[in-house]
């Protein structure tokens, strides 16, 4: 397999405008698909093999060269800290990770939510950004449904990623503060970035190509 | 008793095929280093905090001896090197070429072929500046790899010089270039471009090469391309010194698997001029590092320029198994068995067959001789002797 690039796909909501990106740019097979039953797609013309990933666990994929290259978010990224080379931001699944209370405990300053509980899937990332602030708070992780936390008595605050903030308002949760946008980035395994450096080049400058002409 | 006891997180043991696998590539390592006029040298496995910290890196095992002094496993051979050349080997030859053989610490999450307790072979040359030098360290550690067995390895070659002086011919400040060090050093290429797409005043072309840094690799002819692009005296001098490397690479055989990467900084910050890693196929993480660090010895009281390099034994030996070149071997040549009353003779015998150059088993009781044959193969060896 040594002549293929593997490609590593992110599950859910980044998927599609991914194939379709990389269709664009040429690197393509039959049958890419999220509920694929296959778990290796090849593609022998083009000398591409796909692997369709867990978001959390894409980076590992990457970082061990199980895969080349692989499209995460940055979000994803921050918060798993895995040694990948970076290449290009692709612009799209733009979302926002944010510090949100439920309306009836909203303070007026930032330091005043010290000493609380957060519920986060994000535990590095909120511990960074509490400390950042010198805000001591106890970090309670979840996997889902972060919303559900304060509802319960699990937690006073979350850390979450939001889109739309429609979850939020029906949860009669209100934000407070914004902690980083994120978006959609190419990463490739660094030993690979050296040892298949042009083809990767190649599909870099043609990526950034095609998103320059959409804009 | 049903307890079963686990080793620290971070280490492991090597059972008895594998150790003998490694320590054949062990030898086989040291013996390319002795060739080339290395001397082998150990330093202990912990030294004083101040050590480490000196070099700039502080290290992640630590414990107090009686007298309360902080101590830290090593987790670098570099300053203990440098400590054991400025503080020991005054004087002599000019040229001091060192190699070693260690295990280091570093409590980092477990990758490939690289646990908290990991093994390092390498060599340090102190007391040579010029690109002679910094060339025979690239073909010694190519020469390692061959020893090894692996032929099928490619060197990237940066050079610290080009990244700073590039930096500072773009008009950066200084918190602009520990940025930008730090992007290179995390192949963050976004942050790259974002950086050199936010500072105004640069000339088009440098602007350019700044958004390609991490992209800047290829053969000689990429240094021929940048040459034409840069002008500062210290871009200029880190190209030049790479062409210097790479004729000079040329000259003890072949450079073919040497590419340029003048984008690459390691995560050490005590290189001064070219840097180097080395990769595998099929491995995701750099088998081998090294690259000149000339200041380095400044800080032990001591003015002298230094080279050297660094394998990561472990995934050396990982790659070779991927590539089906390791085969798990436990092989002695001959199993020698007695029957009741001939052990004496059995003793005779095994010595004799020793003496011959064979390795040789001897039975540990009396046995049968078809019970001698049955056991020949659980005991590795090819032939039985029995008496």
């Amino acid at each position: 397999m040594e002549n293929h690039i593997t490609i590593a796909l992110p599950k859910g909501k980044l998927f599609k405008t991914s194939v379709k990106l990389l269709g664009m740019a040429g690197y393509s097979a039959e049958n890419v698909t999220e509920d694929s039953r296959k778990l290796v797609i090849v593609n022998d013309k083009t000398k591409v093999r796909f692997i369709i990933a867990k978001t959390v666990d894409l980076p590992t994929y990457v970082e061990y060269g199980a895969a080349d290259i692989g499209i995460i978010g940055k979000d994803v990224l921050l918060e798993e800290k895995k040694d990948v080379v970076e290449l290009l931001d692709l612009g799209f699944g733009r979302c926002r990770l944010m510090l949100a209370v439920p309306e009836h405990i909203q303070k007026h300053r930032l330091t005043d939510y010290a000493h609380l509980r957060v519920a986060t899937k994000y535990p590095n990332c909120a511990k960074e950004y509490f400390n950042s602030l010198g805000i001591q708070t106890e970090i309670v992780k979840l996997n889902g449904s972060i919303e559900l936390g304060p509802i319960v008595g699990l937690s006073e605050l979350i850390v979450d990623i939001v889109e739309t903030g429609r979850t939020l308002k029906e949860n009669h949760l209100v934000e407070v503060d914004s902690i980083f946008t994120a978006t959609a980035r190419l990463i490739a395994n660094r030993a690979s970035f050296k040892l298949k450096f042009e083809r990767l080049h190649k599909l870099t400058e043609d990526l950034r190509e095609i998103l320059n002409k959409g804009e | 008793m049903n307890k079963t006891y686990q080793v620290p997180y971070g280490t492991k043991d090597i059972l008895p095929g594998e150790m003998k696998i490694r320590r054949r590539i062990e030898d086989a390592i040291i013996r390319v280093f002795d060739m080339w006029g290395y001397d082998e040298v150990k330093t202990p496995d912990f030294e004083y905090a101040e050590l480490f910290e000196t070099a700039g890196k502080s290290g992640d095992f630590r414990f107090f001896d009686r007298c309360n002094h902080l101590l830290v496993l090593r987790n670098d051979m570099t300053a203990p090197i440098a400590r054991l050349t400025a503080t020991r080997l005054q004087g002599g030859e000019k040229v001091k070429r060192l190699c070693y053989l260690a295990n280091l610490y570093r409590y980092e999450e477990i990758q490939e072929g690289r646990q908290c307790e990991f093994e390092q072979a390498g060599v340090e040359m102190l007391g040579a500046s010029g690109a002679a030098a910094d060339a025979e360290i690239i073909v010694l550690a190519a020469e390692a790899f061959r020893a090894a067995g692996l032929e099928d390895f490619s060197f990237s070659l940066g050079h610290v010089g080009f990244i700073g002086g590039l930096a500072e011919e773009a008009g950066f400040s200084d918190d602009q270039i520990v940025q930008i060090k730090e992007c290179l050093r995390y192949y963050d290429a976004v942050k790259i471009q974002d950086i050199a797409t936010s500072v105004n005043g640069i000339k088009p072309k440098i602007k350019q090469l700044f958004s390609e840094f991490l992209f800047l690799q290829g053969g000689i002819e990429l240094l021929e391309r940048v040459a034409k692009v840069v002008t500062s005296k210290k871009c200029l001098g880190a190209l030049d010194n790479l062409k210097q490397i790479y004729e000079l690479v040329k000259a003890y055989g072949t450079a073919d698997f040497l590419r340029f990467d003048l984008g690459l900084n390691r995560s050490l910050d005590y290189y001064t001029g070219m840097l180097f890693e080395v990769y595998l196929p099929e491995m995701g993480f750099p088998a081998a590092g090294g690259g000149r660090y000339d200041k380095m010895m400044d800080k032990f009281g001591v003015r002298c320029p230094a080279t050297g390099f660094a394998i990561g034994v472990e995934r050396l030996i990982l790659s070779l198994a991927r590539q089906g070149n390791v085969v798990s071997s436990r092989n002695w040549d001959i199993f020698v068995a007695w029957q009741e009353g001939n052990l004496k003779k059995a003793i005779a015998a095994a010595a004799n067959l020793r003496e011959e150059g064979h390795s040789v088993k001897l039975a540990a009781e009396a046995m049968g001789q078809k019970e001698a044959l049955e056991a020949l193969d659980e005991n590795g060896c090819a032939t039985l002797f029995y008496v």
